[in-house]
């Protein structure tokens, strides 16, 4: 009897536990296979960005797809097809989505794996990321929100590039290079959605050549993984029966050149764009906070302990996209009140409000967009949300491409606006002027006006509205929803919300100018 | 910065010990009797395992965790217990600007069933399993630690211990126990650990298993015991360098424990209850030092029926 009990005891506990055995994440997967609605045949005749022209790097003819050079490829396309791994099912599975959305999500992963600042030394001194030095302590690089945001425009960019100098040369070599492998011969299987473009170059073999050597420049020490990625891109182009080994070496040389040009040392715009002097030196942190005693105003200090230098102080002076340096001092928003002023005071008792009576829904709105230290930072916010916009719409890859690359210009551009405001006027945070007012998220360390969450998320918004006019209403919630939520936070105060938000707006409107001429539509 | 949190939850389970009949224990509360009564745990570290390096953080200062819980233990049968907890949870930093929360936590629900009992000519030997089911009872945040009052999963644990009581009162005993831990859904839409980035708010929670080894002296009134408690959860990442750390980190601790428990002469059916514990060695959680006292009434429903 006893034997049996003690039996009944743990059957019963088995059985309750069973149900909790199984627990995988729902909803981590958006991305599935979809045909463009449009493939935009035409947009090797759209302007670029960074080239002088889509036709600036040359690609070699192919041979025509009755050559025996070309029948071996195919034979040889035939042979992988029939003794294809799950592995290998699997690789091709994972790009089949579409590789401009992949990259997209491999860049947020890259820069919320690096988002993590420098950890002091026992000195009290912090350590600088050095780009020579990628795998020491600290690890380079610190990818806070205007390096990310710099970071995603330049991949977006290269990728976007790269592709419409694919697209050129696939019209131009449309009557030797008709069709796809699977077109050409039946016994090829199509194993990713079928394309009807010319194979070649390869648009999948390009824009791993573009992204990944933009990656491996920004994130040096991820390189065996960023490499390891593009070469599945490349197998699973030709795995698939997309394309034939030929089309992909025409495209991968494509992408690598395009990047290479963005990079070239002395001359690419990427190496010549002021980031380089963005850091500053001690002496150059210093005249902030005089020039600011001068006004009469109290200069803005780190509530990091011990004390942080601060974040790319001279980020405002990095090139944008779409702003000249004169419109980027012209957008400036008009001083803050002044730290003595009575609207200060107010300010600042609202902030103080917040800080002592959040609500769970607020303090939900405050975690939703912290998006701070270790994750993708808010310019990767706005990825994620642009991500399922473009999937819905079917864009192909050419016009995803575009869709993040103004994206990002415009956000890489609020961030050179934001920062060339913030140090401009060097303001304290609440907790600076009022020590009794704590946080429900991290204090950023640079100075509050304007916010960079409310001028990042206005400039996508703006953007984001232009190219899905069915959502602006959304963009637009989101975005004052992101820019409450630093209210709601206690870390900034509501001057710092509205200008941004304003400030965001207007600098997004200069890429969507662009966009209006861009030849896209 | 650590999940000193779910250090406080497993020291939840162990603070019960109301009349000593606790989840983790050798000793059951007769039949008809109900044993409840509040504990108090004042916990704090300054210290704590960012992954498996030791660190403190001025930015979080020395971080206070005080809870107030309600326990309560009903004996079905003399073999067969029934065991609630619910605790409200405060936390606070004195350094940095993050504002603690408080708020009430996670009832836990308990059956212990003693299963085995063996009397021998030195003493007696006796096995215990118990079935727990743990659940927050107020939507507080799990994304927000070292400051969030809890991790916000649903939980299930099975439970053995067996014990050896000498008649002198000497006693050892040893127990293990694993436990389910469900998925937990965050505020925002992506976080990244433990190497990969997530486009979902949902976190797959790792399942534990915890062991407690104690040796003690319990005779008539006084009970008191030297406590070793092992968690290991079982997958999750480690907070990376400089990072915060994260509802689904790998949180391990061996924690020591003193405990004395005694049944005062008067007011009759009171007791008090005390324990300190200190944390010896973790991963991802804080080197807590927690003191903990309490005071227990028990109602003898039996004897009044028969009175």
């Amino acid at each position: 009897m006893k034997l049996f009990t003690t039996r009944l005891f743990a059957v019963a506990l088995i059985l309750v536990l069973l149900p909790f055995s199984c627990k995988d994440i729902t909803g981590n997967e958006a991305l599935y296979p979809y045909v463009p609605t449009n493939v935009d045949a035409n947009a090797g005749t759209w302007l670029p960005v960074v080239l002088t022209s889509n036709n600036q790097i040359s690609v070699p003819a192919p041979t025509s797809t009755n050559s025996a050079a070309y029948l071996s490829e195919l034979a040889s396309l035939k042979d992988i097809q029939s003794k294809l791994t799950s592995d290998q099912k699997k690789t091709i599975e994972y790009w089949s989505v579409g590789g401009v959305l992949r990259w997209n999500q491999i860049f947020r992963k890259l820069v919320a794996q690096y988002n993590l600042p420098p950890v002091p030394n026992p000195d009290g001194s912090y350590p600088i990321p050095d780009a020579e030095n990628p795998f020491s302590n600290p690890q380079f690089p610190f990818s806070n929100p205007p390096y990310a945001a710099r970071a995603y425009s330049y991949v977006s960019v290269a990728i976007y590039d790269a592709l419409k100098a694919a697209w050129y040369y696939k019209d131009l070599y449309k009557t030797t290079r008709p069709d796809s492998p699977y077109e050409v011969d039946n016994g090829v299987q199509a194993l990713m959605p079928k394309i009807d473009l010319p194979p070649y170059p390869s648009e999948d073999a390009t824009m791993s050549g573009a992204a990944a050597e933009m990656l491996k420049v920004l994130f040096p020490a991820s390189v065996e993984e960023i490499t390891k990625l593009a070469a599945d891109q490349r197998n699973a182009a030709l795995w698939s029966g997309r394309a034939t080994s030929s089309d992909i070496t025409a495209g991968l040389n494509l992408g690598k050149s395009v990047a290479g040009f963005i990079t070239a040392a002395g001359t690419g715009r990427f190496r010549t764009d002021g980031m380089g002097a963005a850091i500053g030196t001690p002496a150059q942190w210093k005249a902030f906070e005089n020039d600011a005693i001068a006004k009469g105003e109290i200069p803005w200090i780190s509530l990091d302990v011990p004390s942080r230098p601060p974040m790319l102080p001279f980020f405002g002076n990095v090139k944008a996209w779409n702003l000249t340096p004169a419109q980027v001092v012209s957008e400036r928003p008009l001083p803050p009140p002044s730290t003595s002023s009575d609207q200060m005071k107010q300010e600042l008792a609202e902030v103080k409000r917040y800080a002592s009576g959040v609500t769970r829904e607020q303090m939900a709105i405050v975690h939703k967009w912290a998006d701070g230290a270790g994750t993708y930072t808010p310019p990767g916010h706005w990825n994620d949300i642009a991500e399922e916009f473009i999937r819905d719409a079917k864009l192909s890859e050419v016009r995803a491409a575009r869709a993040f690359a103004l994206l990002n210009m415009a956000m890489h551009d609020a961030a050179v606006a934001c920062w060339n405001t913030k140090y401009f006027y060097f303001n304290p945070r609440p907790t600076q002027l009022d020590p009794s007012i704590k946080t429900t998220t991290g204090i950023p360390n640079f100075p509050a006006y304007v916010s960079g969450h409310s001028t990042f998320s206005a400039s996508a918004a703006a953007v984001l509205s232009y190219l899905f006019p069915q959502g602006t209403t959304g963009f637009n919630s989101m975005a004052d929803e992101a820019s409450n939520s630093r209210l709601y936070g206690a870390i900034h105060y509501r001057s710092d919300c509205k200008e941004g938000l304003s400030l965001g707006k207007r600098v997004g409107g200069y890429t969507v100018n662009y966009a209006m001429t861009d030849g896209a539509n | 910065m650590t999940r000193y949190l779910l250090a406080v939850s497993i020291s939840i389970a162990s603070l019960c010990s109301a009349t000593a009949q606790t989840i983790t224990d050798h000793l059951m509360m007769p039949k008809k009797d109900f044993c409840t009564g509040f504990m108090y745990t004042h916990d704090q570290w300054k210290d704590y395992w960012e992954g498996s390096l030791k660190r403190d953080n001025q930015n979080i200062g020395t971080l206070t965790t005080t809870q107030l819980m309600w326990v309560g233990n009903y004996g079905l049968t003399d073999k067969i217990n029934l065991i609630a907890m619910a605790p409200y949870v405060k936390t606070s930093a004195s350094g940095g600007t993050l504002v603690g929360l408080d708020g009430i936590q996670d009832l836990t629900l308990a059956i212990k069933y003693q299963f085995a009992e063996k009397e021998l000519a030195s003493g007696k030997f006796s096995a215990f399993g118990v079935g727990a089911f743990s659940t927050p009872l107020t939507n507080y945040t799990p994304d927000y630690l070292p400051l969030s009052i809890g991790l916000q999963s649903t939980t299930v644990a099975g439970r053995v211990t067996a014990a050896f009581r000498l008649n002198e009162g000497w006693y050892a005993s040893a127990s293990g126990s694993y436990v389910w831990r469900s998925n937990v859904s965050l505020d925002r839409p992506s976080y990244y650990t433990d190497g990969n980035i997530y486009f979902t708010n949902q976190v797959w929670m790792p399942n534990q298993f915890t062991s407690t080894y104690s040796i003690g002296y319990h005779k008539n009134a006084l009970q008191t015991e030297i406590n070793l408690t092992q968690q290991n959860t079982l997958g999750g990442g480690d907070i990376r360098r400089q990072d915060m750390p994260f509802v689904s980190n790998r949180m391990n601790f061996l924690k020591v424990g003193v405990l004395g428990m005694y049944y005062l002469p008067k007011p009759k059916n009171f007791a008090v209850r005390a324990q300190i514990s200190y944390t010896l060695d973790g991963l991802n959680v804080g080197q807590s030092f927690s003191v903990m006292g309490g005071i227990l009434y028990t109602f003898h429903f039996a004897n009044k029926e028969n009175q």
